[in-house]
Parts: structure tokens; C-alpha cells; sequence
């Protein structure tokens, strides 16, 4: 049986490191990842008009997350599936309707690692923490700055 | 053709095509309503004729005409004709005393009405049986209008479309020329610029934004020439500066030595000296002859089917035999499942020779710290990143990092030419590959490499 999972990614590199973890630690189990960016849909009316989720997604992929995603897929044949998700809803309520429509059996969370806080993003691991599904808390020593969590090696950890 | 001429005749040619058009139309139209007007004329005529000739018996003749020529305007040469069709007449005949168009009289005859134009003079008719007798009634008339007006009107359009062509294509050259202004003086600036003047540079402001991104451009691609120019000339300088340093050591030993008598024991320290310093003089010219032959285009360079992970543990295989103390460790924790998606296209012993000087450089400028070397693949290269904690290399000094006999500032307690990182990226470049390299002082170099995967 493929298990969904869910976790919140920035779309750093680094963010990736938690689905890694997750990946190195069930290495029986075929997995099902949705990586979900937290982020307030806009109040301008042109943008809700033209609202596209795969636009915004494809706007803040950039080259290296996709090359290091491609990596993590290459590297664990256990990772079934990799979809990318916008979360618009600060609230318990949208997230369990989210969570249920998607079929999430568990939830993955960085325990130390900040999530890139940038204009409209809220932080939905507060809100992922009160979710009545498993939630795990990995944990990762990084010492990067922000540029760095960017880059590809940033998945190159050694401490994992 | 120039592109300037090109977008000229091409503006010029379409508004052109829109003008004769619109002419034309104008012409056309107008040229058909009036036939078709002045043919209605004349249908009224003969109307008014066949009842006057034909039913003469019953009306008051002179009444009739007199009424109608007040309150018909009489038209350019208008004509009435009553033809009566004896059997003995042949349409051949009646169409040679006549005047008339042949094809209108067998028209007339067949279906018993008619029109034709000739020249400018128009014909209506009707053909009607009265009495046993066959009489064909047929009016014709000048078409003033159309001789006048429409002749008028048609000199006027083409006078005009004229001028229209003039003015269109004086404007269309001019201002294919004022856009491609700014190119030409682009053009005379660049043309001044020559090997000894290469620090010229092109004016930015200019009030078209494609221009400017054009000039800056330009700019970006002279300040790149520029650079390896002078990369160029330090390398020569550089390069007899470091051939120069043992012969120098060679000549100044031996002198020494030959000054006077000397010991058995001191000419066996003299020439060893020499021999160190001539070793050192080929490891240079060694690998300046390398630098060379990968910077060609590779021409006989064999390239096979390599496993890259294969040749980094080679080459770690041989740090490990020069320098025993390294700590290299190779993180496996990323590579793939697949071991296709680690087979590239290269050639073993240059391939080698890059990850041996990169693996090399990492534990020298380090002092024998932790190197880490991570090998993933995503679905079109393999990624490898060789990470070290060594002194670093200041931020500024990164983008010359990769030219010839270029040393880092910091590098100074460390032996080596600066010909190790250049000639890896020839050979990197020489298998379409990448390397970047990062780098914070005093914390530690991580370069990445991308090399495209072998696929099938």
C-alpha cells in the first residue's frame, strides 16, 4: 500500500531535507508525498480572475528544487509520487477538508528548520501541529544562511 | 538586403496595397452604380417610347410628348429607334444600319428585351409582337456622367494613390532609417574598438529600451573579452614567471657549486638540489602540455561509456596512496537506485585526472580536513559535489579562480602553479559538463559539478 504524506515545503532546497529524512527512515514503505506551499490567496481581484495555482507553483519552482526532487526520486524507488500543492486557508477547518480530499494518512514536519517566511506565506506548521492525523517532527542540524537553503546542496547533508 | 531597406519596402508596400485598394474599390463600385443607374434611365425611356409608338391610335400624341420632354430631362444624345422587323431583313442587316451591338440584337430578339453599352454610348431595347408585325424598340444615350465624372474622378484617385506612394515610401525609408539610426552609430562605436582600445564601451543611454539592452549587452560581452584578455596576458607572464623560478634555482645551484672545489658530499647536495627543482620544471611543463591538449576541442579524445562513481573511488584510491593522511569521504546516501543514471560519456583517464586535482586541492587547502564527496543524479546529469572545510577562497577572488596560474590570495602557504582547477575545467567543458564553485573564507570551498547523463 502507497502511504500520502504531507509535507510543507518553501521551496528551498533545504525544506526538501524533511521528505529525505522521511524517505531514509521507511525505506519498506512506498510513499506518496504532496509537498504543500502555505501562502494567503491575493485580495486583488485581476490576480483572483486569472487565478492559476499551476502558474504560482511554476513561479516559485526553481532549476535546483526541481534537480534536487529528481534526485530524491532517483535516489528512493519507494517514492511513488511527488505533487506539489497551494494551501490558502489559515484555519482548522480548511485544513482537515484539505487533508481529507487529499487522503493524508500522516503528516511530516521540520522541527528546527524555519520554513522561508516571504510576502504572502503564512506559517502552516503551527496549524499542521493541531491536525488530529500523526504528525512526526524531523529534525536536521543545518547551519546555512538563506542563500545557501536555496542551492542544491543544501540537500547534501551530511548530518543525516 | 539591409534590414533597414527590408522593413522599408515592407511598410511601404503594405500601405501601398491599401491605398491602390481603396482606389480601386472606390472606382469599381462607383463605375457599376452608374451603368446600373443609367440604365434604369433609359429602361424609363423606352418605356415611355413603346407606349408612345406602339399605341399612337389611342392617345393624344402630341399631348404626351409635349409633357414628357418638360418633365424628362433629355439625355446626352438620346436616340429613339422603332425598327420594323420585315421578313426580308436580316439582324446582320438592322445591326449595320443601325450601329448596334450584334450580341444586344440577339439578345433582343430571344428574350425580347436587351441592354449593351459601347464605348460610352448605352443601349436599352424590347422586341414586341403588334398586329402580326415585329418591332424592335431601342433607345440609346451618352453616359455623361460616366464620361465626365467618372473619368474625372478616376484621374483624381490615381493623381492621388500617386502621391500616396511617394509620401509612403518617403516616410516608410525615414523612419526605418531613424529607427535603425541608433544600430549604425552602435555599429561606427564598435567598429573603434580594437585589441588595443578594448576598454572602450558603448553609450548606455539611449531612449529605446531594446537599444539599451542591445548596447548592455555588447557592453557585458566586451567586459567578458576584456577579461580574458588579461587573462591571456597574465598567463603568458605567469607562466615564465613560474618556469623561470627553478631554472633560476638550477642556474644559481649550479654557479655555486662550480665556484670552487668542493666536497663529494656537497656536489651530491647540489645536484640533488638540482634534480628537485628540474622535477619541479617538467611537473609544470607536464601540465601546461595538458592544459593545452584539453583546450583544444577535443579531436582524438576517445569517450566511452563511464560510471562515475567508478572513477571517483579511483581517484580517491590515489590520493589516498600520495597523501595517506586525507579524509575523504564519499556520502553514497543520494546516488540512485538506477546505475544507468550514473553512466556518462567521457573519457576515464581526463575524467581522472579533474576529480584527482579537485580531490587533491580539497584536502591541500584544508590541511587534511573532512572532505565530503556526494554523487546524486537527476534525470538528465550526474551531480557531484566535492565539499571541504579548508581556508576558503575570498569572494571576490572566485571568478578568476578558474584561469590559468591564477592563485588565491590565501594560498600562499600552499605549493601548487594554479594549473590544476583550469585545465579540470577544460576537461569539464570538454565533456559539456558544469562546474561551479562556492565558496566562504575560512569556512570551507564546496565545488559542483554537472555532467550531462549517457543516455540511450
Amino acid at each position: 500500500m502507497t502511504k500520502n504524506i504531507l509535507i510543507p515545503i518553501d521551496f528551498c532546497v533545504a525544506s526538501l531535507n524533511t521528505l529525505k529524512l522521511v524517505l531514509e527512515s521507511n525505506k519498506a514503505q512506498k510513499i506518496s508525498v504532496i509537498l504543500v506551499h502555505a501562502e494567503y490567496l491575493s485580495d486583488s481581484e485581476m490576480d483572483l480572475l486569472f487565478y492559476s495555482p499551476y502558474n504560482i507553483i511554476d513561479k516559485n519552482l526553481t532549476v535546483e528544487f526541481k534537480e534536487a526532487l529528481e534526485i530524491l526520486k532517483n535516489r528512493y524507488s519507494t517514492l511513488e509520487g511527488i505533487f506539489i500543492k497551494l494551501f490558502h486557508g489559515n484555519n482548522l477547518n480548511y485544513m482537515q477538508n484539505f487533508l481529507s480530499a487529499n487522503k493524508i494518512e500522516e503528516i511530516y514536519l521540520p522541527k528546527t528548520y524555519q520554513l522561508k517566511q516571504a510576502k504572502r506565506t503564512f506559517n502552516s506548521v503551527t496549524l499542521f501541529k493541531r491536525s488530529s492525523l500523526p504528525v512526526f517532527e524531523m529534525d536536521w542540524e543545518q547551519h546555512l544562511n538563506e542563500t545557501e537553503q536555496e542551492h542544491l546542496s543544501a540537500l547534501f547533508n551530511r548530518s543525516l | 538586403m539591409k534590414t533597414q531597406t527590408k522593413a522599408a519596402i515592407l511598410i511601404g508596400l503594405f500601405c501601398i496595397t491599401i491605398v491602390v485598394l481603396f482606389g480601386f474599390a472606390i472606382y469599381f463600385f462607383l463605375n457599376k452604380y452608374s451603368f446600373g443607374d443609367f440604365y434604369k434611365r433609359l429602361e424609363t425611356r423606352l418605356s415611355i417610347a413603346e407606349k408612345f409608338y406602339l399605341e399612337r391610335d389611342s392617345l393624344n400624341t402630341e399631348k404626351v410628348r409635349q409633357l414628357f420632354d418638360q418633365h424628362l430631362e433629355k439625355l446626352d444624345k438620346e436616340q429613339e429607334y422603332v425598327i420594323e422587323l420585315k421578313s426580308g431583313v436580316s439582324i446582320q442587316g438592322v445591326s449595320n444600319t443601325h450601329d448596334f451591338p450584334k450580341l444586344f440584337l440577339e439578345t433582343l430578339m430571344q428574350t425580347g428585351k436587351g441592354q449593351a453599352r459601347k464605348g460610352n454610348t448605352f443601349y436599352a431595347g424590347l422586341s414586341e409582337n403588334i398586329k402580326g408585325k415585329r418591332y424592335l424598340i431601342v433607345v440609346s444615350a451618352e453616359n455623361y456622367y460616366a464620361s465626365h465624372h467618372l473619368i474625372f474622378l478616376r484621374n483624381i484617385i490615381l493623381i492621388s494613390v500617386l502621391l500616396v506612394i511617394l509620401i509612403v515610401l518617403f516616410f516608410s525609408f525615414y523612419f526605418s532609417r531613424q529607427i535603425f539610426f541608433p544600430l549604425s552609430r552602435i555599429m561606427d562605436k564598435v567598429k573603434q574598438i580594437s585589441t588595443e582600445s578594448i576598454n572602450l564601451r558603448l553609450d548606455e543611454n539611449n531612449r529605446s529600451v531594446e537599444i539599451r539592452k542591445l548596447v548592455k549587452t555588447f557592453n557585458e560581452l566586451l567586459s567578458r573579452i576584456e577579461t580574458s584578455f588579461e587573462t591571456q596576458n597574465n598567463f603568458i607572464s605567469n607562466a615564465s614567471h613560474e618556469l623561470r623560478t627553478p631554472l633560476t634555482a638550477i642556474i644559481g645551484e649550479a654557479d655555486v657549486a662550480l665556484l670552487k672545489q668542493r666536497s663529494h658530499e656537497e656536489y651530491q647536495k647540489s645536484l640533488q638540489n638540482i634534480l628537485t627543482q628540474a622535477e619541479r620544471l617538467d611537473e609544470i611543463t607536464n601540465s601546461l602540455f595538458f592544459l593545452a591538449q584539453t583546450g583544444y576541442k577535443g579531436k582524438s579524445i576517445l569517450f566511452e561509456r563511464v560510471r562515475t562513481d567508478e572513477v571517483i573511488f579511483e581517484a580517491k584510491a590515489l590520493i589516498d596512496r600520495i597523501n595517506p593522511r586525507n579524509k575523504i569521504s564519499i556520502d553514497l546516501s543520494l546516488i540512485p537506485d538506477e546505475p544507468s543514471k550514473l553512466k556518462i560519456k567521457a573519457n576515464k583517464q581526463l575524467l581522472h585526472i579533474a576529480f584527482c586535482n579537485l580531490l587533491g586541492n580539497a584536502c591541500k587547502y584544508s590541511n587534511n580536513n573532512l572532505v565530503t564527496v556526494y554523487v546524486a543524479s537527476t534525470d538528465n546529469q550526474v551531480i557531484i559535489s566535492i565539499k571541504d572545510q579548508g581556508i576558503g577562497i575570498p569572494e571576490p577572488e572566485i571568478s578568476y579562480l578558474l584561469d590559468p596560474f591564477f592563485r588565491a590570495s590565501n594560498a600562499n602557504l600552499f605549493e601548487g602553479y594554479g594549473i590544476g582547477l583550469p585545465l579540470t575545467k577544460n576537461i569539464i567543458n570538454l565533456h559539456n559538463g558544469q562546474i561551479i564553485v562556492k565558496s566562504q573564507l575560512n569556512k570551507g570551498t564546496s565545488v559542483q559539478i554537472k555532467l550531462p547523463l549517457y543516455l540511450d
